[in-house]
């Protein structure tokens, strides 16, 4: 299945880069995402709970970001497999700067099997949409939340 | 093993599973293709086999004809989805050395010995129980894994086992019907004259051969020449291993391509001569007077009047005037179709050499001492209704009430072996063992009435025995007392009334019919509405007209499934993607149209009951007649064939390209 879109992060294209490949702040924006550890360079060990209709279960899988161009592109590879099926993704991240921030464009290909493809394939283009886009909007939040503290005056320098 | 399917779910969770993806391939068209991937490596072609079908002349016939029409045409795979899944419970009693297996399973009598091999257990220390089967379609008309899996397993742990197949197990471990790409071809004459017919079937198969597999499409072959005088017909198989679960018999098994095939071809000639489809027909049948009929595949057509049905249902449709209701809506800018089948079908399956384990069938008749009435089939039915036919032959045979015979089937240790219910064969074979069952015993307690009556000629009805000369009579219970009393036996005569028949067909039965479907064609969405659905069936005499109305709704709502909605999808590599109801359209009740269902009876003489069949004559009559039906609507477009399901968005494409998909 081809996969596709844009997203707008609010943060100049250096920052949004760096916290795309920030596996705490990944891990922390990943919708069911319960363990996201770096293994290597460039690679992840990633457990994930995934809900797809009347499923749910457990994804145990390997992220790889590789051709990394820092702060135009990268590519990203996720690969996982659990009690309900398996999946494998792969696509190209682009970074340009916008207007109030980052686009961050996405083209690849989803490869889905098991239970998961056989019951809910009909479901799987819009849930994986709705999941990016909820990653996306975690990360808008995560960014507002770290400049809001940034903002803030330190408590220290009151007294 | 668990207590409860929670359990064992659970603990089906708990096992980890490493597979390492081979390449795959799930298109038939696809695994023939050079440098494919090899569904099994000792077959790098992935042919399982093929097979060559000729008779007359048909290169004679192309070099002759003034006209070759040519069309792929697909029959796509399809998932029988019978009501119940299948359900297997197992019980060993040790002590006995007996195991009693329930199957939900249209053969009780091949799986018992097929698993008494399977587990190296004598047969007679085995007991297949099929109690009533919620739906067949010939999807159990298997052996499969589980049967023998939940024996073992009882064995093993000397506990009952049960187990009870899901939904989605159901769409991925039992068989699967259809799935042929056809090319056909067919030559003719101007005047509409069919002179000959070429086919290169590629079946799929799956990626293994369950029990009738690779017979399935040699069915399709042999039905090639449909109700027509086709001289010449040249046919190859190609039986093609893909990544995908086997192929099998699925209501119809073969003949629903066929007529799907050749109705196709027949319009489309009517098309590219601009003659009516009817009336090409009509000039092509097998003429009434010609039966026994031989057909250029080897079969003898044993009785017909092919133009009787067409003829009845053109008149329930008022054909002319349909057609001019057409233009006036063709002028109107509306896309209104007419469609017409007219099918053949092979049934009563059949004689023991064109089947695999014998193609008799067997009855065991038992008048008790209270004179009530006990007749055992070996042909175990799943929901044909043969409890009430096979009772009305009994009743009818011996003049006894309906309500006083019971009829018993499904169970090795009390019935009689026998072959089972598939091929539309239940009442053709198992019903006409009955009928010389009857006559065995009718004449038996002919003799005793006589004896008691002390007379020479009696006759039996209404419950009665009765002396042709006096007017004295007996009733059959006391008859039935005496023979087991025993206190005076006619001559040459023993106790009881039992008998039990073996019947061996000396031919199939060729049922057949027409079907017209009135369709009309959404031009901004493709839905298309059944507007009228006519099936004129003959199957030969009928015995209950409610149960064969049955069957003909049952038939024509899964052909409607075929022609409209069905169809099991997979991915390219071999992941099927209609895993569930949710994803696989079976027919509801309330997408039905009315089905105006009537018939005419051309009695078969292969069998003295002259039944032929009619469990599959719906669903083969069906597709054709909604295909020709829609491409006829959409013939002022340009649209010359489109194939099945024949989905709204397959329809609105084809409107918006004009007829160029």
């Amino acid at each position: 299945m081809k996969i596709a879109g844009a997203h707008t992060v609010p943060a100049a294209r250096e920052w949004a880069f760096a916290l795309l490949q920030d596996p705490v702040v990944l891990a922390r924006c990943m919708p069911g995402c319960q363990a996201l550890e770096r293994t290597g360079d460039g690679e992840y060990h990633m457990k994930m709970k995934m809900v797809l209709a009347s499923m749910s279960g457990l994804f145990d899988g390997r992220v790889k970001v590789a051709d990394s161009c820092p702060p135009e592109s990268f590519r990203l590879t996720v690969e996982g497999a659990g009690k309900i099926g398996f999946m494998k993704g792969e696509g190209v991240l682009t970074l340009a700067a916008v207007d109030g921030g980052t686009g961050v464009a996405f083209a690849g290909d989803v490869h889905v099997g098991g239970t998961l493809a056989a019951v809910g394939q009909r479901l799987i283009d819009t849930t994986s949409r709705m999941l990016i886009k909820r990653f996306f909007e975690k990360l808008g939040a995560e960014i507002a939340a770290g400049e809001a503290a940034r903002a803030a005056p330190y408590p220290g320098d009151l007294y | 093993m668990a207590t409860d399917r929670y359990l064992a779910a659970d603990a089906a969770d708990l096992v980890e599973v490493d597979y390492e993806p081979l390449a795959a391939v799930a298109d038939p068209e696809k695994a023939l293709a050079a440098g494919a991937p090899a569904v099994h490596p000792q077959w790098p072609d992935n042919i399982a086999f093929t097979f060559h079908q000729e008779g007359g002349d048909t290169e004679g016939a192309f070099r002759d004809a003034e006209v070759v029409v040519r069309q792929r045409i697909t029959s796509q795979r399809l998932i029988p989805t019978a009501m119940e899944t299948r359900g297997v419970v197992a019980e060993w009693r040790a002590g006995e050395r007996s195991l009693t297996l329930y199957s939900s399973t249209q053969i009780p009598h091949l799986l018992r010995t097929l698993l008494a091999g399977i587990l190296g257990m004598p047969e007679n220390h085995l007991r297949v129980i099929t109690p009533e089967v919620g739906g067949g379609f010939g999807s159990k008309l298997n052996v499969y894994a589980e049967e023998a899996l939940a024996a073992f397993v009882a064995m093993r742990i000397n506990h009952p086992v049960k187990w009870i197949e899901s939904r989605r197990e159901n769409f991925q471990a039992t068989i699967h019907g259809r799935g042929h790409v056809d090319y056909f071809e067919l030559a003719a004459k101007r005047d509409g004259t069919m002179l000959g017919l070429k086919l290169k079937l590629i079946q799929d198969l799956g990626a293994y051969h369950q029990l009738l597999t690779p017979a399935i499409p040699t069915l399709s072959v042999l039905m090639m020449p449909g109700l027509y005088n086709f001289p010449n017909i040249s046919a190859d198989i190609v039986g093609v291993f893909t990544n995908c679960v086997p192929t099998d018999a699925y209501r119809g098994a073969g003949r629903p391509e066929a007529t799907h095939g050749i109705e196709r071809m027949v319009d489309i000639l009517a098309a590219e001569l601009q003659m009516d489809p009817a009336a090409i027909r009509l000039k092509n049948f097998v003429p009434a007077n010609a039966f026994p009929y031989a057909t250029a595949t080897g079969l003898s057509y044993d009785s017909g009047n092919y133009a009787a049905p067409l003829k009845q249902a053109l008149d329930a449709v008022e054909y002319p005037k349909l057609r001019e209701e057409q233009k006036r809506a063709r002028a109107a800018g509306r896309l209104m179709g007419i469609g017409i089948s007219t099918y053949g079908e092979i049934c009563a399956i059949g004689p023991s050499p064109a089947t695999p384990a014998g193609g008799w069938e067997s009855a065991t008749v038992k008048i008790e001492p209270t004179g009530k009435v006990t007749v055992m089939t070996g042909a175990s039915p799943h929901g044909q209704g043969e409890e009430t036919t096979f009772a009305q032959i009994a009743a009818d045979e011996l003049g006894v009430d309906i309500d006083d015979v019971l009829v018993v089937h499904g169970d090795t240790a009390v019935v009689q072996y026998g072959i089972g219910t598939f091929g539309s064969r239940g009442t053709a074979i198992g019903g006409t063992a009955l009928y010389y069952a009857l006559q065995d015993l009718k004449a038996k307690v002919k003799k005793f009435g006589a004896m008691l009556l002390d007379t020479q000629k009696v006759t039996l009805a209404g419950g009665t025995c009765t002396d042709e000369v006096s007017g004295k009579s007996v009733s059959f219970a006391e008859i039935a007392g005496a023979a087991y009393r025993a206190l005076k036996l006619p001559p040459d005569t023993e106790p009881g009334l039992v008998a039990t028949r073996f019947w061996e067909p000396p031919n199939f039965t060729f049922p057949f019919g027409a079907h017209i479907v009135v369709s009309e064609v959404d031009r901004d969405t493709g839905a298309i509405e059944i507007r009228r659905y006519i099936a004129v069936d003959d199957c030969g005499k009928i015995i209950n007209p409610l149960i064969v109305a049955g069957q003909v709704h049952g038939g024509v709502a899964q052909g409607l499934g075929q022609a409209l909605w069905e169809q099991a999808v997979y991915d390219d590599s071999g992941q099927l993607l209609t895993g569930e109801l949710t994803d696989y359209a079976v027919p509801k009740a309330h997408l039905m149209p009315w089905i105006e269902s009537s018939h005419t009876e051309t009695p078969s003489p292969v069998n003295p009951l002259g039944v032929k069949g009619v469990g599959e004559a719906g669903t083969i009559g069906c597709s054709p007649a909604v295909v020709n039906s829609v491409v006829d609507a959409l013939a002022p477009l340009g649209v010359r064939h489109i194939d099945m399901p024949l989905t709204p968005e397959k329809i609105w494409n084809a409107i918006q390209q004009g007829g160029r998909a």
